[in-house]
């Protein structure tokens, strides 16, 4: 029996039982069942890997364009120098010996009628389900002036760890002592909330040490940003914030710092008050769902994916999982650890369907670190569930939160060695 | 592979608990909420998939005691134990929940992963252990009523005595007079030299 | 932080941050797949932990270090003999299915030792009951143990502390050192039990140490000897001022000392105190009860010196006549007690002849009135044609007279053989039924009083009647009550009659055994009414007569009722009422007066010379009222039913006396 074939037979029993159901056993129907993972991050890798651990008979294929996976939390230490690009690097075989078939490919459409996938490499996958966890993709044209193009060449975005964070610190390691730094971070939501602030600090703490006379000036959307008190008391303490000798001001949108326009050549970039020019510039982007889904029509109207939040199945085609940045999980940020967290929900949620149960409520955490500088980490976490009525995932009264103000150096110095382990820890549960 | 057949035998029989338990509960509770699994699951990102942590600042949790998990869980929910980020995230989850996540840590092999030690101090705290602590820590600190020393990773390890010796986590009873006498017979070593053993213990 | 161990605790961790995070994710090792999980120490039913028995003696079972200190800083012993449990029938427990309060190893809080043993023992025992082998038998007897426990005084709430009991399991059972029957952890727990019991009642500990009991189980570790628990039981403790306690504590004496115990509870104060008159002489009243030693320890409460003291106790003015008296004496022991002995021969002859002579006198006329009937001979009531005129033969007062003396011997019979018979269960039921034993020394001491007083009264309208008629009272004349020769002649004839040699002798006024029977009680009130007053008037009597006529007054006072109960209710019955001629019953000592037929049939000769001397009428009155009949009839229906179930006593109590 083809693959082909047994699809049909599958459609017509299900077509007899319970139209557009996967109520069957395994067992059942004698074959094993096929899931799809479109995208190797965070949420991609989880998904496999704890759909296999959910599920055994479950064949899991993994369809990623690298070769190899470099993570984006952390990668800010690559801008310090206190940790290398390779450091973030993992490839995929911990996901091979759980039995997961691994495609370095891309995917270019979803058919979500024929439950049919098409890679660009010419490859085609049926599927039993399909979780797509393409990441973000960028707003170009959202800054004038600022593309593709320049980005790879010029003035990196560095939003996806690669190539890029590492011409962003080449960049930094050759601006002249009292150099001036411009980070451009965007309007919510984005990926990594923290993470602008997270990397003005690592520069500083760089140039605390190397160009202690640098400046270091975010230009932010918005007027208020994840951390903020935090990342001040850190700044203050470690950068002389709030001095004339500062080495990191922020300048929010009441204070002009929404930018319009970038000049490449002189890297100058155009505010509704007035211009600035940097020796570095470096601009987050704004962001939306990635490729896939626009080309899957997983997008509705806006930049991101709507889900069921109980199972983060797309509300707009049955049997595809939308996990991590590109879904619109709303109070949950963009963040690795929701991914993972997410990814574990959705996998439940395919083996349940697959066994013909309910899903069960879903439960959700995310914990973030930031490291500001030496021996001074903070955090973010959260624990999250499904409110059904609306549809919404609610933060649970009474826990999470930010770490405390003031906290003692004691306390500070260890949210530095668990953001560390924190960062193996995530790694090992998605790859290994 | 074969672990998973193993777990998922084990979670057959945790599952009857379970099961026991929400019958009994059923009255009340209608709605059964996320299971012992799915909220354990959420806990990997810190402490490793299923418990066994590869970060060392992380204490491993798989195989751990469920009434030394429900306690400190607990002890961080009421801000009783000095903590970073677990008094936050602990807040989240009621008695019945902490218990669940107990039974499924609890059925969880440990996995031990290398860490460096210093072999000479390992050595001294070997003896240390047997003198002061094997009688609650038994068998040179493996899971138990007590927690998990053995193989724990030592960060962790130091973490929690400084927390112990400056008064920032109340000494279970007794600890602190064998502690004392280790420091007392072995000066400013018995810690490390205790750590070190543990950490030895892969 | 202490510095001491800041800075290398610093470096270590340093050392092991930087190791651990240049090595990736290396090789995991895991526990052996064969090891158990955590949760396999876990009852999957109960979800409770599991804690092995070798995890409780990691602390307990180090000899090493046997005591520990408490969170107050005070020493406790903590040190358990594994091998003695192993040992002991509760060798297969698991420590906490005893200390059921410990869930956690180490233990979180001091815990509080609490053992539930009687829940298990309990709920073990109604598991096993029914099982076909007898694994579980024993359990039957510990929890009969248990139910008496629950009522003895140490469960009671401590006083001075109401939230535990006076005594638990656990403070005489060593829990861990419970040894299966026959074994030598039962008989090294016997040796023990002094001290046991001592660890609370020290000052009775202290003079059981003294004693010659304490000093052969301490000393000689003699576990023959008697420890606390065989005098006052083991679990069915009482108050020993409880009389419950008192009687156990008598009765358990006798377990070892036999001989002393038959010979006491044949002694008055013996007697009464087995029917719940505690507070009459026992055992350790006399011997001392912790202390107690033997007569030649000039310490001892039994010493020559020392006696009287004893006596005083209860006869607070008794004098050196009570040092005379026989506590243990044994009327068959002639060796010892000679005089006691003789009396007891004197009355048993006595009570053998009386009963032999007439219980033959009861047979042989029964035979003769029998044998008449069969041949259709014989006085029989032609009860179609009742007599219309009737013999008045008593008058009112010696028909009262007859009632109340009746009722009075009765009760006292009843009161007094209980003592007699203080072994039965019916003298128990009788002296429970008056209201105990001090109620029925009252009734039985009134009773003699009524008896005395109506005895004497009777003396005295006798003694008035013959002043009246002492000129013409003729002392063997017809209607006397002394005996005379006739009366020998009769009663040859009787017998005559009885074997068929010759007629039914024709009798006068009152026949040979209506004097008897008149007679008997002048012996009797002598002999029962001295005994009775000596041993009514104790320190009285000893101003005057040594101390063993009260084993004397005992022995023939009792002896002297047992003749006279089995007398009245078994000669005296049938001769009135029994022999078919008057049977089912003769109502003439109350109504007073009997059908002339009858009285022309028993007294012939009177009725003759009445009939001659033309006096008859003067006795001849009509037929009683039908009411005054039935009256009369239930009387004595009630007295004699009466009698024959006191004769019923009696004798039961007679062949079941111990030897």
């Amino acid at each position: 029996m083809t693959n082909l074939k047994r699809r049909t037979f599958i459609r017509a029993a299900g077509a007899a039982a319970a139209l557009g159901t996967l109520g069957f056993p395994s067992l059942v129907l004698g074959a094993a069942r096929r899931v799809v993972v479109v995208g190797g991050g965070v949420g991609g890798c989880t998904a496999a890997k704890y759909l296999r651990k959910l599920d055994p008979s479950i064949a899991v294929t993994l369809i990623e364009s690298k070769p190899a996976y470099t993570s984006c939390f952390m990668s800010n230490e690559v801008l310090s120098g206190e940790r290398t690009l390779q450091s973030l690097t993992f490839g995929y075989d911990g996901l091979r010996r759980h039995g997961i078939e691994v495609l370095q490919d891309t995917v270019v459409g979803i058919d979500p009628e024929r439950r049919w996938i098409q890679t660009a490499g010419g490859r085609g996958f049926d599927y039993d389900a399909c979780v797509v966890s393409p990441g973000i993709g960028f707003k170009w044209g959202a800054i004038e002036g600022y593309d593709e193009q320049v980005a790879n060449e010029a003035i990196p975005h560095a939003w996806n760890a690669g190539p890029q964070t590492q011409l962003l610190r080449n960049q930094i390691e050759s601006m002249p002592e009292g150099g001036h730094v411009i980070i451009v971070a965007p309007a919510d939501p984005f990926k990594c909330p923290p993470g602008p602030y997270e990397r003005a600090s690592q520069i500083a703490h760089y140039c605390k040490h190397h160009k202690p006379r640098a400046k270091i000036t975010i230009l932010d959307a918005k007027d208020a940003f994840s951390k903020q008190a935090l990342y001040i008391e850190g700044w203050t303490k470690l950068y002389g914030y709030g001095t004339d000798n500062s080495l990191i001001q922020w300048v929010g949108a009441a204070g002009g710092g929404a930018v319009e326009a970038l000049d490449p050549s002189t890297r100058t970039l155009t505010g509704l008050v007035e211009e600035f020019q940097g020796d570095v510039v470096n601009i987050i982007p704004p962001q939306k769902a990635g490729a896939i889904a626009f080309a899957a029509d997983l997008v509705d109207d806006g930049d991101w994916c709507p889900v069921d939040k109980r199972t983060f199945e797309s509300s707009r085609h049955k049997g595809i999982y939308v996990l991590g940045d590109a879904s619109s999980a709303a109070t949950m940020p963009k963040s690795a650890y929701a991914a993972n967290s997410q990814a574990k929900v959705a996998a439940a949620a395919i083996v349940a369907g697959f066994q013909g149960k309910a899903p069960d409520d879903p439960t959700f955490v995310n914990t973030c670190y930031s490291v500001v500088g030496e021996d001074f980490g903070i955090s973010v976490a959260a624990v999250y569930r499904l409110n059904a009525e609306t549809n919404t995932i609610e933060s649970i009264p009474g826990s999470g939160g930010v770490s405390p103000a003031n906290a003692s150096p004691e306390i500070r110095k260890r949210e530095v060695s668990y953001a560390h382990s924190w960062f193996k820890n995530v790694i090992n549960d998605m790859m290994e | 592979m074969e672990n998973m057949k193993r777990e998922k035998s084990i979670h057959k029989g945790v599952g009857h608990l379970l099961f026991a338990a929400l019958a009994l509960a059923l009255p009340v509770a209608v709605a059964a909420g996320p299971s012992g699994q799915a909220l354990s699951f959420t806990c990997a990102g810190c402490h490793g998939t299923d418990g066994s942590s590869v970060g060392p600042s992380m204490p491993a949790i798989a195989g751990m005691d469920p009434e030394v998990f429900v306690d400190a869980m607990q002890a961080y929910r009421q801000d009783e134990r000095n903590a970073t980020i677990m008094n936050r995230i602990a807040k989240a989850y009621t008695d019945e929940q902490l218990k669940e996540m107990a039974w499924f840590f609890a059925s969880q092999r440990l996995r031990l992963f290398p860490q460096t030690y210093d072999a000479a101090l390992a050595e001294q705290g070997a003896r240390l252990h047997d003198e002061y602590c094997e009688k609650c820590h038994e068998k040179g600190g493996q899971p138990g009523d007590a927690g998990t020393l053995a193989g724990q990773w030592m960060p962790y390890l130091h973490f929690t005595m400084e927390d112990f010796l400056n008064g920032k986590r109340t000494w279970p009873r007794k600890m602190k007079r064998k502690v004392d006498a280790a420091i007392e017979a072995s000066g400013d070593t018995a810690i490390p030299a205790l750590v070190n053993y543990y950490g030895s213990q892969q | 932080m202490p510095r001491r161990i800041a800075i290398t605790g610093f470096v270590s961790l340093l050392a092991a941050l930087l190791c651990t995070s240049i090595v990736p994710v290396a090789v995991a090792t895991s526990t052996a797949p064969d090891e158990e999980l955590m949760i396999d120490h876990f009852d999957p039913e109960t979800g409770k932990r599991v804690i092995p028995n070798e995890r409780c003696l990691t602390c307990h079972g180090d000899a090493q270090q046997q005591t520990d200190v408490r969170d107050d800083g005070t020493p406790v012993q903590i040190f358990v003999h594994s091998k003695e449990i192993e040992a002991s029938v509760h060798g297969t427990q698991n420590c906490t299915s005893c200390h059921v309060t410990i869930d956690r190893v180490p233990h979180r809080k001091a815990p509080a030792v609490i053992v539930g043993c009687i829940e298990c023992h309990r709920e073990t025992w109604e598991q096993h009951k029914n099982d076909p082998d007898e694994k579980h038998a024993r359990l039957k007897v510990v929890n009969e143990q248990i139910g008496s426990y629950m009522l003895s005084v140490h469960a009671q709430p401590n006083k001075l502390d109401q939230s535990r009991t006076n005594a638990t399991c656990y403070d005489c059972h060593e829990g861990h050192n419970v040894g299966e029957l026959g074994s030598i952890q039962r008989a090294e727990a016997r040796l023990k039990n002094p001290e046991v019991c001592g660890r609370c009642h020290e000052a009775e500990f202290d003079e059981y140490r003294g004693s010659d009991h304490g000093k052969a189980v301490l000393e000689e570790k003699d576990s023959e000897s008697a420890v606390c628990s065989d005098c006052h039981t083991t679990h069915d403790i009482a108050s020993p001022e409880t009389d419950k306690a008192k009687l156990a504590i008598t009765k358990n004496c006798g377990d070892c000392h036999e001989e002393a115990q038959r010979t006491y509870f044949k002694s008055y104060h013996g007697q009464v105190h087995r029917l719940g008159y505690t507070d009459a002489a026992k055992c350790h009243d006399c011997h001392g009860g912790h202390s107690v030693k033997g007569e030649d320890d000039p310490t001892s409460e039994i010493h020559a010196d020392n006696r009287l003291e004893n006596c005083r106790n209860c006869h607070k003015d008794a004098n050196e006549n009570f040092l005379s008296f026989w506590p243990h004496g044994d009327a068959h022991d002639r060796e010892n007690y000679p005089g006691l002995w003789a009396f007891r021969v004197f009355m048993e002859i006595l009570i053998f002849s009386v009963m032999g002579f007439f219980w033959v006198h009861v047979i042989l006329w029964l035979y003769r009135e029998v044998m008449d009937r069969i041949q259709g001979k014989g006085f029989i009531e032609d009860l179609s044609q009742p007599d219309l005129v009737y013999f008045r033969r008593f008058p009112v007062v010696w028909r009262w007279i007859h009632f109340l003396f009746a009722i009075a011997t009765m009760t006292l019979i009843l009161t007094g053989t209980t003592l007699l018979f203080s072994h039965t269960a019916w003298a128990k039921a009788v002296v429970e039924f008056l209201g105990g034993i001090r109620m029925e020394g009252i009734i039985h001491r009134t009773a003699a009083i009524v008896w005395l007083g109506i005895f004497f009264a009777h003396l005295a309208i006798a003694t008035s009647n013959i002043w009246r008629k002492r000129k013409t009272f003729e002392w063997f004349g017809s209607t006397s009550l002394v005996p005379n020769m006739k009366d020998l002649q009769d009663l040859k004839n009787m017998f005559k009659w009885f074997l068929g040699r010759g007629p039914r002798p024709e009798f006068s006024h009152w026949t040979y055994w209506q004097k008897f029977d008149y007679w008997a009680p002048f012996w009797g009130a002598t002999v029962i009414g001295a005994s009775g007053l000596i041993l009514f008037m104790p320190d009285k009597t000893s101003l005057i007569l040594p101390g063993w006529t009260f084993n004397i007054a005992n022995l023939v006072h009792a002896e002297e009722a047992l003749l006279a109960a089995i007398f009245l209710n078994s000669v005296h019955f049938f001769n009135v009422h029994f022999r078919p001629e008057r049977f089912p019953m003769s109502t003439a000592i109350f109504t007073g007066v009997i059908p002339i037929d009858e009285f022309k049939h028993d007294h012939r000769l009177e009725y003759e010379r009445l009939v001659a001397s033309g006096e008859l009428e003067k006795h001849l009155v009509q037929r009683p009222s039908r009411r005054v009949s039935l009256a009369a009839s239930f009387i004595t229906t009630v007295l004699i039913m009466t009698g024959l179930t006191l004769l019923t006593l009696v004798l039961f109590g007679l062949i079941t006396l111990p030897s």
